[in-house]
């Protein structure tokens, strides 16, 4: 057997394999039909998108083989990469001296055939082969060798498409970070000035100039939690919400929770009432209380003064199930159905409130999915709404 | 009580002395930049420094670790400023040693109640 060479600029040829970020990824849809078409027109039972890097050929797709990888020492696709940019074929691997003591010629896959056209990067460098494999020596019709070579352009528009659309990715998640970590200087300096001045320790207002600083510093604040929420909503669209899921005590969370919205509940007239079992969920504990603070300050901007807010946490049918309550004006049916989506808004007419960002119930349902769960609500005007959430409960003989 | 806020921002420094002195009743001094920091943490011997994370040259962190570094200066405790809100980035300045973090923007009138509770726990 005669080990594949080394390409001339590998290394260069490693970076460029590097940028696509392809190796050890999950199967995907787009290569697949790709090898299942040049199975198909090829008429080989086994067809491969393989990438070599330094040490093996991996395989984002394949069909006919069950390996993963194998080492790159013994790759038909490693001479391949070395063989400019045509359509390497070995028509019986027995009869050349390079492969016929290869294993993978004296032992399973048996290959006798092999047919490999590169994938070529817009710069040249060969990453590896779309490449069909038969176990009886044979050789491609023109047709077929022609259609090896297009599904292997395909294949790099793919690459290259899947490269591009991370780099917007990436560049988007740069530009939100950024951007809202810049904006929260600024922020501190414009909310600090104007809740100072609000507040009277820089001396009383003029009554008319009171409710312009109030208005300005409740709009600070309000741009604020919009900063938090997109990045909120961004971390988790993205799936880099730091998650720490463990045992907790719903009593806990929600006790936590009240305790936020207090605050703001005592302003509006609004009790709170607080019926809890004995129930430990998984979970993690900020970001739960997170959902429940974005239910409870909608129930309270929805109450009417001096009305209540319910919140019961219990198990049902092996689930913890939170409830809030509130007895408000309800919201309209043609609304409720938008509800969890961005940037929809059911704000209480109260003009003296904040106006939510838009995001929270967005986020409480990525939050409730994230573990799991599933979040809803019902709700018919005049009589108030009911939100709810349900995720995984720790059976009580796990927690002996 | 004695605060010395280190920031490179001119008006943070002055929103938050102003919620530390006006509102939270302390005496407050100020140092634009780490190296001025360190000085003036040695020569007045704060109760306690805010420290703001990003500062262009000596950083948050560099600074900490000199003052950590200094007999004089070593036993006083670094509350964090910082405009990064993710757990991760909490831990990790906690993880160095300081007492707490707080996040910008904070809000001025419980900022002082805020941080003797965190210098308490």
């Amino acid at each position: 057997m005669i080990p594949p060479s080394i390409p001339e600029h590998e290394g260069e040829r490693l970076a460029a394999l590097d940028r696509y970020a392809i190796l050890d990824t999950s199967p995907e849809e787009a290569f697949g039909e790709i090898v299942h078409l040049a199975s198909s027109f090829c008429d080989a039972p086994i067809a491969l998108i393989t990438l070599i890097d330094a040490t093996r050929q991996w395989f984002k797709a394949r069909v006919g083989l069950d390996a993963t990888e194998t080492p790159r020492k013994i790759s038909f696709c490693g001479h391949a990469i070395c063989a400019g940019d045509d359509v390497f074929v070995v028509e019986d691997a027995t009869a050349d001296p390079r492969f016929a003591d290869n294993p993978l010629v004296t032992a399973t896959p048996n290959i006798r055939f092999y047919a490999g056209a590169p994938l070529v990067t817009p710069d040249g460098y060969n990453l590896g082969t779309l490449c069909v494999i038969d176990d009886k020596p044979r050789t491609l019709s023109g047709p077929q060798r022609l259609a090896l070579r297009a599904l292997a352009r395909q294949v790099m528009v793919q690459l290259e498409l899947r490269r591009q659309l991370n780099e917007v990715e990436r560049m988007k998640m740069d530009f939100v970070s950024t951007v809202s970590h810049e904006l929260r200087t600024p922020l501190t300096s414009i909310r600090g000035s104007l809740s100072l001045l609000a507040s009277g320790v820089m001396g009383e207002l003029p009554a008319e100039a009171l409710p312009v600083v109030t208005v300005a510093e409740r709009n600070s604040i309000r741009l604020i939690a919009l900063i938090n929420d997109i990045l909120d909503f961004d971390k988790l669209e993205s799936g880099r919400m730091e998650m720490e899921l463990r045992p907790t005590p719903l009593l806990r969370v929600l006790e936590r929770s009240i305790e936020s919205i207090s605050t703001f509940a005592m302003q509006e007239g609004v009790d709170i009432e607080l019926h809890c079992g004995d129930v430990t969920v998984t979970g993690d504990e900020t970001r739960l209380s997170q959902v429940t603070v974005n239910l409870l300050s909608n129930a309270v901007k929805h109450s009417h003064r001096g009305g209540v807010v319910r919140v019961t946490g219990a198990a049902e049918d092996g689930l913890a199930v939170v409830r809030v309550e509130d007895f408000g004006e309800g919201i309209p049916a043609a609304l409720q159905t938008r509800l969890f989506q961005r940037f929809q808004r059911t704000d209480s007419s109260d003009a003296r409130l904040t106006p939510g960002t838009g995001l929270g119930l967005a986020i409480c349902k990525a939050i409730v999915e994230q573990h799991g769960g599933s979040i809803g609500m019902e709700s018919a005007e005049g009589a108030g709404s009911t939100f709810w959430f349900r995720i995984a409960c720790v059976p009580a003989r796990e927690l002996v | 009580m004695k605060a010395l806020i280190i920031d490179d921002e001119e008006d943070v420094r002055y929103v938050a002395h102003l919620s530390l002195g006006r509102v939270g009743g302390m005496t407050v001094i100020e140092a634009s930049n780490g190296e001025e920091g360190l000085v003036r943490a040695r020569d007045e011997q704060p109760d306690f420094i805010l420290l703001d994370m990003m500062m262009p040259g000596m950083d948050g962190a560099a600074t900490f670790r000199a003052l950590k570094a200094s007999a004089q200066t070593r036993a006083i405790p670094v509350v964090f400023l910082t405009a990064k809100a993710m757990t991760s980035e909490v831990q990790r300045l906690k993880d160095l040693g300081a007492k707490g973090v707080v996040l910008k923007p904070f809000d001025p009138m419980t900022l002082a109640s805020d941080i003797r509770t965190i210098l308490t726990s």
